[in-house]
């Protein structure tokens, strides 16, 4: 066997590596009611803040404790808990997209992305920030 | 009919005007260029017409950029795009910003650079110019087709950046349209906060450059393949080739320290899509460029020389599809939403099927007749770094296509929840290989190389590099295996080219640009291994008040609170924030470290001010500051700070007064203190009061104790004259705290005191993150050495031309 012949098959085999990888890194995108049935799995899910429910922030008490209610695409409403420092600005985005997982009937969130709108945009260009938890695992 | 007051519509109509000339120019220089494209240096009459198209073409690029320029400058708020990207609020060095902030923009930063470098290959590329000029003149023609805002059958090309703003899409029937007086209330909408940053100056027309640069490699392969003449193309693209690896190199890199000093993530790369798609392109270009070099020397890999150059640009136009088309989405933290995707696509099909149909036309043939490199030949190991590379870039590029691939297969993947675990697990195992092949083959000759006296060669480094691995793995306890690896490989990278350089060239910077090139690269990986890998986060959540005791296995501790005047440990400095101060539009958090002397004493070392930019549009965006050692940089960042009450707060006004009853001796907590009542005082110097002789005063001695142990006194004073009682309150203005002693009930013996707090005192917090990243200077000096070593060999490469 060739040289350029192993070289061939093992670029190849790396090829399908970086697929394999790529599909089971992915997260997934769903609804909370798709998540909740696959507790324990990452999620990704798209919505919107609840502005009429507390947005709960008590850096007196613990500055990495924020949680908030979200309704995704689908009109599922569920509390979000995240442990980390409440975004600024929170209250002003538009869309909200979590990453994380159902445990106990609530989503832990461990990064949440927000797109705010601008003012005179009509929301169409709005400026994005992303917020990680680095969860302590 | 309305009359519209002060509105310059000239200027736009000549900008219009040079918009349609450009694109036709280009289109028409790239029909004659066609006609002249038969590989001879013969100045015809078609290559002479080309000519004066393409430099009429280039005139037009040059007068619309300048008239887009001069609006922005006079803040011409009649126009969509001023409007949309400028303010006339903002400082003058970020208008170019402005300019390439939007997609019309960036497009016109793109085609300015291939105007430049297209009218120097005019003059220097001789019996290539036909062809690669018609590449070239053709790339102008789609990237002049973005700018055109025409609608034919309702179909959008282009988007005009002269489009008024009164015309836009999204302004139509608003009552200011209506208004013809409306220019004396508009606004502009400002500059994205985030981008009003020196390195945004910078970093965007160096990345387009290097963007321009890989279409003139693809120019020659195009040229080489299409006209059959498959060798002779390298020795003229080689040097730009290299050229383009130190620009892009430097702009992606100076992305990188954009990030780095102007966003919170904390970190100078985060395997951001756009950072990504960026990168990719260079890495193919790296590949391409060294598989030239083996070219040079013989007939070999000539397939894979094509196809990576021709893949590098057909990679930059992908990348703009991804940043500009909105594709990414809410995956990006800086993408554009509103660009066109349909004619990028278009863009990018038209030059993906013209280079692939002619690879394997007239390049298949060059796969067949393959003969095998000898294992221990330099372009053995060059080829198989290439191939590393070209791993490297697909594995990025797969992970980055992700909503590209939801869109085509309509699957719902999400991108990985985390980035930088999921590509470093590719990418570092990659890094090493490629930090290996580099010090292995630069001891490598060409054709073959005696095993053993390769080793002999090679040794020294090897022993060295071994040495410095084990000292940093002790000094820094690094305990991950692919990062001890890099350490190592790394390491190598820097030696054996360092041992290369003094030994074999003599020290001759001439002749060694390519090793210093090396050096800078092997200096980058070692950077960004002992920052990114090592760095440690100080700002932990140890001593807090308040803390929350219940068990919450999965917070995170890597912020602390601080409020103003508390100092918290952040080994090994103390950290106290000091001060809140506002100017314009910035609201600084001035922080003090402080480190205890030998005599328990604090003494501060340095401070440090992160910053929160206040922006009402855009939504308020806090920015990091950083301290700079030679060994090590200390950043820190707001994660959270109260800015709803923030013109209240920073007049520090003294709340509603507590009115409390109290006996000598009784103590209570204020916000940032222990007070006692201590004794009453009966020695008042009335006189320095203004008191009269005969008035009752009687004042009580309070002494208040903060939580680090200093004591302050304060004696507030009730006085009695006749009938009237009145008090003379005192401050305790380092506490921000005011006691007033207003009543005595005899009886009891009980005092009324009202005590009156700052606002600050409750209200002034901040939640900041800090984090040291060791020997990250190593990353930015080689970033330094890796670009001027790349320029050094390009600088030696055109000398050798012209000399030969």
């Amino acid at each position: 066997m060739k040289k350029s012949h192993i070289i061939a098959i093992l670029m190849i085999a790396v090829a399908i590596g970086a697929i394999i990888s790529m599909v089971s890194d992915a997260a997934t995108y769903a609804d909370f009611s798709m998540a909740e049935k696959m507790e324990g799995k990452e999620m990704q899910v798209v919505g919107q803040l609840n502005k009429e429910k507390e947005i709960a922030y008590n850096p007196d008490e613990d500055i990495n404790s924020f949680s908030f209610f979200m309704v995704d695409n689908n009109g599922n409403e569920r509390k979000v808990v995240f442990n980390g420092t409440k975004p600024q600005d929170f209250e002003r985005s538009e869309q909200v997209v979590v990453t994380g997982t159902v445990k106990e009937g609530q989503f832990v969130a461990d990064k949440i992305l927000m797109k705010c709108p601008s003012k005179y945009n009509d929301g169409q260009a709005g400026e994005l920030t992303e917020i990680t938890a680095e969860s302590n695992s | 009919m309305i009359e519209y007051v002060g509105e310059n519509l000239l200027a736009g109509q000549v900008g219009e005007f040079l918009i349609a000339l450009s694109f036709v120019t280009s289109l028409l220089a790239s029909v004659f260029y066609f006609k002249a494209s038969d590989l001879s240096t013969k100045l015809d009459s078609w290559k002479k017409l080309a000519r004066v198209f393409f430099h009429l073409h280039s005139a037009a690029l040059l007068g619309l950029i300048g008239i887009l320029f001069y609006l922005i400058y006079s803040h011409s708020f009649e126009y969509y795009y001023v409007w949309r990207h400028s303010s006339s609020a903002l400082p003058m060095q970020y208008i170019f910003s402005c300019f390439w902030e939007g997609q019309e923009g960036s497009t016109m930063l793109w085609a300015f650079w291939n105007v430049v470098l297209g009218n120097i290959l005019i003059y220097t590329t001789k019996k290539w110019e036909g062809s690669v000029m018609m590449v070239f003149a053709s790339v102008q023609a789609f990237l002049g087709a973005m700018l055109l805002g025409i609608f034919p059958f309702d179909i959008q090309i282009g988007s005009n950046p002269f489009t008024l703003l009164r015309e836009h899409a999204d302004m139509i029937n608003l009552p200011f349209t209506a208004n013809p007086n409306y220019l004396e209330f508009v606004e502009g909408n400002g500059l994205n906060p985030l981008l009003q940053n020196y390195w945004m100056v910078i970093h965007p027309p160096t990345v387009f450059f290097g963007f321009a640069t890989t279409l003139i490699p693809f120019a020659f392969a195009i040229s080489a393949l299409w006209k059959k003449e498959f060798h002779a193309w390298i020795k003229p693209a080689l040097p730009w080739s290299y050229f383009g690896i130190a620009i892009l190199g430097l702009g992606v890199l100076m992305g990188g320290a954009w990030a780095y000093e102007a966003l919170s993530f904390g970190g100078f790369w985060a395997w951001d899509p756009v950072e990504n798609s960026s990168l990719v392109p260079w890495l193919i270009l790296v590949a391409a460029a060294h598989l030239m070099l083996i070219n040079r020397q013989k007939m070999r890999s000539m397939f894979s020389t094509f196809a990576l150059t021709l893949f590098t640009f057909l990679l930059v136009i992908y990348s703009t599809y991804l940043t500009k088309s909105g594709v990414l989405g809410e995956t990006s933290v800086h993408s554009f939403a509103d660009g066109l995707p349909g004619q990028l696509i278009i863009f990018l099909v038209f030059y993906l099927v013209l280079a692939l149909v002619l690879l394997f036309k007239n390049g298949f043939h060059f796969l067949k007749r393959s003969e095998e490199d000898a294992f221990w030949s330099r372009e053995f190991w060059i080829f198989l770094g290439s191939l590393v590379l070209v791993i490297s870039a697909f594995q990025i590029t797969l992970s980055t296509s992700i909503p590209v691939i939801n869109l085509i297969f309509d699957s719902q993947m999400a991108p990985p929840a985390d980035p930088i675990a999921h590509y470093n697990s590719w990418q570092l195992p990659l890094a090493v290989l490629i930090c290996l092949f580099i010090g292995v083959s630069q001891f490598l000759k060409y054709k073959k190389t005696e095993p053993k006296k390769f080793f002999k060669q090679i040794l020294p480094s090897v022993a060295v590099s071994i040495l410095f691995t084990a000292l940093f793995i002790y000094l820094l306890q690094i305990d991950e295996l692919f990062l001890n690896l890099l350490l190592f490989a790394s390491l190598f990278t820097v030696f054996s080219n360092l041992d290369y350089f003094v030994r074999m060239l003599n020290g001759s910077v001439k002749k060694g640009g390519s090793a210093l090139a090396h050096i800078g690269f092997g200096m980058v990986m070692l950077g960004s291994l002992l920052s990114a890998g090592n760095q440690e986060i100080i700002s932990k959540n140890r001593s807090q008040i308040n803390i929350n005791f219940e068990d919450s296995g999965d917070a995170n501790n890597e912020n602390v609170m601080l409020i103003k005047g508390d100092t918290v440990l952040m080994d090994p400095y103390y950290v106290t924030y000091n001060e809140r101060k506002i100017e314009d539009k910035f609201v600084y958090y001035h922080m003090d470290y402080l480190k205890v002397n030998e005599n328990g004493q604090y003494v501060k070392q340095f401070s440090l001010s992160p910053y929160i930019q206040l922006n009402q549009q855009m939504g308020n965006v806090p920015e990091p500051s950083t301290k700079h050692f030679w060994d090590q940089d200390i950043f820190t960042h707001i994660t959270f700070a109260d800015l709803e009450n923030l013109d209240s707060m920073s007049q520090e006004q003294y709340r509603e007064a507590d009115t409390l009853k109290l006996q000598i001796g009784d103590s209570l907590f204020t916000s940032n203190s222990i007070i006692q009542l201590t004794n009453f005082e009966r020695n008042i110097d009335k006189e320095s009061l203004n008191l009269k002789e005969d008035d009752i005063a009687l004042g009580v001695n309070i002494s208040a104790k903060t939580l680090e142990g200093q004591n302050y006194q304060a004696t507030p004073i009730m006085v009695i004259r006749g009938n009237r009682v009145f008090s003379i309150e005192d401050e305790i203005e380092e506490l921000g705290i005011r006691f007033s002693f207003s009543g005595i009930d005899p009886d009891v013996e009980k005092l009324t005191i009202l005590i009156e707090e700052k606002n600050k005192n409750a209200g002034d917090f901040v939640i900041m993150q800090a984090i040291v990243f060791p020997y990250i200077n190593v990353l930015w000096i080689g970033i330094i050495i890796m670009t001027l070593g790349t320029l050094v060999a390009v600088w030696n490469r055109f000398r050798l031309k012209t000399n030969s």
